[in-house]
């Protein structure tokens, strides 16, 4: 009685949860270099872009209207090139002024992308698909192939010593986490959920849709900064190119971390776990060797498991539905 | 007993394009009073309520509630102002409490604890829905009569000034009406004025104190409570041109229909598992009402009679003409034996908002006409729409304009054209009238018995049982998933019908509350 009660309540995220145990269960017989300092250290520095990416989606996908930001990959990969071409290049290295610059840098971007929806009233999607293709073009312009060097104190977050497990990553992806768990607990995220669930209904009741949006739109901003913290981190230097490998897999971390494209739900464990899962299946891959084909595999066995997981999802929604 | 003006309004008007929605309107609501708004489709009610929660903006003309002006929800909620629309807006991603408590958080903080939240909301609910619900359910899990609630409590729960009911009974049985009259009684007990937008008549004669009448976008008369009664309300609602005509009032001959062969027969008809069964007769010429609480199965049964519906067990057959029996299994049986389908709910299962009113017209009839290689026979659409346009008095202004630009009424027009237009033996409406005004209704009743003269037969379901008095032959009456009662044309009254509808032994007797 009891474990289906939390079970359900559990709700959106007992899907990507239980994907979750099975591959870390596989993974344990399969490959269990994953459960050593290094192991950990690694995942924790590989899987964190995806896993700050897949949390930028998250607010803003919840705002509802099918906004689903594709310009997230190529904004963290411009925010990638700036630090290096702009900062690093010219010589500015301060940690602060790097943070710094990221995360407004992202929500500025952000906040623009909000005000066109918002005012112009463009669908986001559109917004989003404009916004991807003009900062792949700006990212190229900026740095034409991938190269430049990240200051020294920032690769040493990437394990230029002794792995660690308490990493700045980490710290970075904790902190991030926890400004997730702050806004939870704001009027401003039920707020949320209310205006992506139904918009008419929010602005009705007094709601100030707009705002909410925007400020939805911006705190995805401040997670893309962190993203591209973590990305610049991970490979040391600039790289116009990785924009829409970090889209595609991040959208698909969102939705297989159980958040509804049409708005209204998303968590930052469903991200959390929807990234991770993603990163495990990768590494699991990886120990089976199947030599050139593995790019071709992990790809297959993205979509496979995004598939398997909605119909999974679907299936349990109806049997729900019915006992009701 | 000294008033205190809540609500005024002054020479407000609106347009939308062409159309003008409130032309020189002025109105006026005072605290502790129940306040009906009435007029036809059209009239500009639900503009008025709009403007009033904030919703909309006037083009012109002066506004004060409760002291203040109001330009956004924001600004109406913040004066006290607190509308439950007609449609039932709710967030079906969010649980119970928080689609209660929308709008009420700041932005930093939750407002009122959860505890208190939950306690307020359950006492409420529990004393509107007569049993508890789950308040941290998904709303989007819950039935519709539920989420139509969830709407209401939203609006108490704000400890409102104004309240304005755009329609809001609609989804409601009787049985829950009455509870919501019951609420109504206490927030004016608590000096709040309550605004009714309503078309049931009926409904606003038994609870409102005063009621404004509009007709053209502009006040035609302001009703105390002593001078509402039926007949005053409609005079003042219909242009003096038309003849007035509260019910239907189609004579009924005892006609020699009860000599024919019944065109549908239903034999041990069982609609859901467990339910009990029972027998259904249709005859060419005849209106067959059928009515019920909601949810006890009149509508399940509607929708078999149409082939959208599988009984559970037993036999429904259509008699053709060759005196073969058929069966009617399923929804393309259904339209092949020439059964028409009108739904009441025309946004699900009615229109195609974004297609236009000949196509809206067109797409039921044009199956059958088809030309070489199965080319629209378009010419053959277009005589027939122009026709049923006629007919049906239907104001459609350009035809190729989208079907959404027309009132619900027009709407619900242009769909019964839709079925006449396919040449039924026999049309099933559920709930067609609903929302719809009085001289749409009367045109309809006028269309349907010219149609079972001419030897067509007719199922009517409604939720008003108003509209079966003097208009059906026969009304059966739903209780727990069957026909309870079978009530003929003679035995047809307000009374008789309701003691049906509770499942009462015939010859009791159920208070109208």
């Amino acid at each position: 009685m009891l474990i289906t009660k939390t079970f359900r309540s559990l709700g959106s995220i007992k899907i990507p949860l239980i994907l979750f145990m099975i591959l870390l269960f596989v993974i344990s017989i399969q490959a269990p270099k994953l459960f050593s300092v290094s192991g950990f250290s690694n995942a924790i520095l590989v899987s964190a872009p995806l896993i700050l990416a897949t949390l930028a989606l998250t607010p803003i996908v919840m705002a509802g209207r099918g906004a689903v930001d594709l310009s997230i990959g190529p904004l963290i990969s411009f925010l990638n090139v700036t630090l290096i071409a702009w900062l690093s290049g010219n010589n500015i290295t301060n940690p602060i002024v790097f943070c710094l610059w990221a995360v407004i840098a992202g929500a500025g971007y952000q906040i623009i992308q909000a005000l066109i929806v918002t005012y112009i009233r463009i669908a986001p999607i559109i917004v989003a698909l404009s916004g991807y293709l003009i900062l792949t073009g700006v990212n190229l312009m900026v740095m034409s192939r991938p190269g430049g060097l990240s200051p020294e104190w920032m690769s040493s977050w990437s394990g230029g010593g002794e792995p660690q497990i308490f990493s700045p990553i980490l710290i970075l992806v904790l902190t991030a986490l926890g400004l997730w768990g702050l806004f939870t607990r704001t009027g401003l995220y039920k707020q949320l959920r209310l205006v992506g669930s139904d918009e008419r209904m929010a602005y009705t009741s007094g709601v100030r849709v707009d705002f909410v949006r925007i400020v939805a739109y911006a705190l995805g901003g401040v997670f893309a900064g962190f993203a591209a913290l973590s990305y610049t981190a991970l490979v040391s230097s600039g790289d116009p190119t990785q924009g829409a490998t970090y889209t595609l897999q991040a959208v698909t971390a969102l939705v297989l971390g159980g958040a509804s494209l049409s708005g209204g739900r998303g968590t930052a464990t469903g991200a959390l776990l929807g990234a991770l899962n993603m990163f495990l299946i990768t590494y699991l891959l990886g120990a089976f060797s199947f030599g050139s084909l593995s790019g071709y595999i992990t790809s297959l066995a993205y979509g496979g498991i995004l598939a398997a997981s909605l119909l999974v999802n679907v299936v349990s929604n109806r049997s729900s539905v019915s006992r009701g | 007993m000294s008033k205190i003006r809540t609500i005024s309004l002054k020479n407000i008007s609106k347009s939308f394009g062409e159309t003008r929605a409130l032309s020189n309107c002025s109105f006026e609501a005072y605290a502790g009073e129940v306040h009906a708004v009435v007029g036809e489709n059209g009239c500009g009610k639900s503009t008025l309520a709009k403007i009033i929660s904030g919703v909309l903006l006037p083009d012109s003309g002066e506004i004060e509630i409760l002291g203040g002006v109001n330009t956004t929800p924001l600004d109406a909620r913040r004066l006290g102002v607190a509308t439950i629309f007609q449609e039932v807006l709710v967030a079906d991603e969010a649980n119970v409490l928080d689609n209660l408590f929308v709008g009420s958080e700041g932005f930093f903080s939750v407002g009122k604890s959860e505890s208190e939240k939950v306690r307020e909301a359950s006492e409420l609910l529990t004393r509107c829905i007569g049993h508890d619900i789950d308040l941290f359910a998904d709303v989007g899990s819950l039935p519709l009569n539920i989420k139509q609630w969830v709407v209401i409590a939203r609006a108490i729960l704000r400890r409102p000034k104004v309240v304005i009911l755009d329609e809001s009974s609609a989804a409601l049985d009787l049985d829950a009406t009455n509870r919501l009259h019951g609420e109504i009684d206490r927030l004016r007990n608590e000096g709040c004025t309550v605004l009714i937008v309503t078309h049931r008549i009926a409904e606003l004669v038994r609870i409102a104190d005063r009621a404004t009448i509009l007709r053209d976008g502009a006040p035609v008369g302001v009703l105390e409570k002593s001078e509402i009664t039926e007949a005053k309300l409609l005079e003042l609602m219909t242009p003096s041109d038309r003849s007035v005509m509260a019910q239907p009032n189609v004579d009924i001959k005892d006609n020699k229909s009860n000599l024919l062969d019944s065109i549908i027969e239903g034999k041990s008809i069982q609609l859901t598992e467990g339910s009990h069964s029972f027998d259904f007769e249709l005859k060419p010429g005849t209106i067959v009402g059928l009515a019920g609480l909601d949810g006890h199965g009149q509508d399940l049964f509607a929708r078999t009679l149409a082939g959208l519906y599988r009984q559970n067990s037993g036999t429904i057959t259509f008699r053709k003409e060759s005196g073969e029996f058929i069966d009617i299994d399923g929804l393309e049986r259904a339209s092949d034996l020439h059964i028409s389908w009108v739904s009441g709910d025309r946004k699900k299962e009615g229109i195609f908002p974004q297609r236009s009113i000949f196509d809206n017209f067109a797409f039921g009839i044009y199956r059958r006409n088809l030309g070489w290689f199965g080319k629209i026979n378009k010419r053959y659409a277009q005589k027939a729409f122009a026709q049923e346009v006629k007919r049906l008095k239907i104001k459609t202004g350009n035809t190729a304009n989208k079907i959404t630009s027309l009132s619900g009424g027009n709407q619900q027009k242009v769909l019964i054209s839709r079925a006449f237009a396919d040449q039924p033996k026999v049309i099933v409406l559920n709930d067609p009238a609903r929302g719809v005004d009085l001289n749409t209704k009367r045109d309809l009743y006028k269309e349907l018995r010219n149609f079972t003269e001419s030897g067509g037969a007719v199922v009517y379901l409604s939720s008003e049982i108003e509209e079966f008095l003097g208009f059906a032959d026969r009304v059966d009456v739903f209780y727990q998933n069957a026909i309870f009662r079978s009530l003929d044309y003679q035995s047809v009254s307000e009374e008789s019908m309701l003691a049906a509808m509770f499942g009462q032994p015939l010859g009791s007797h159920v208070e109208i509350v």
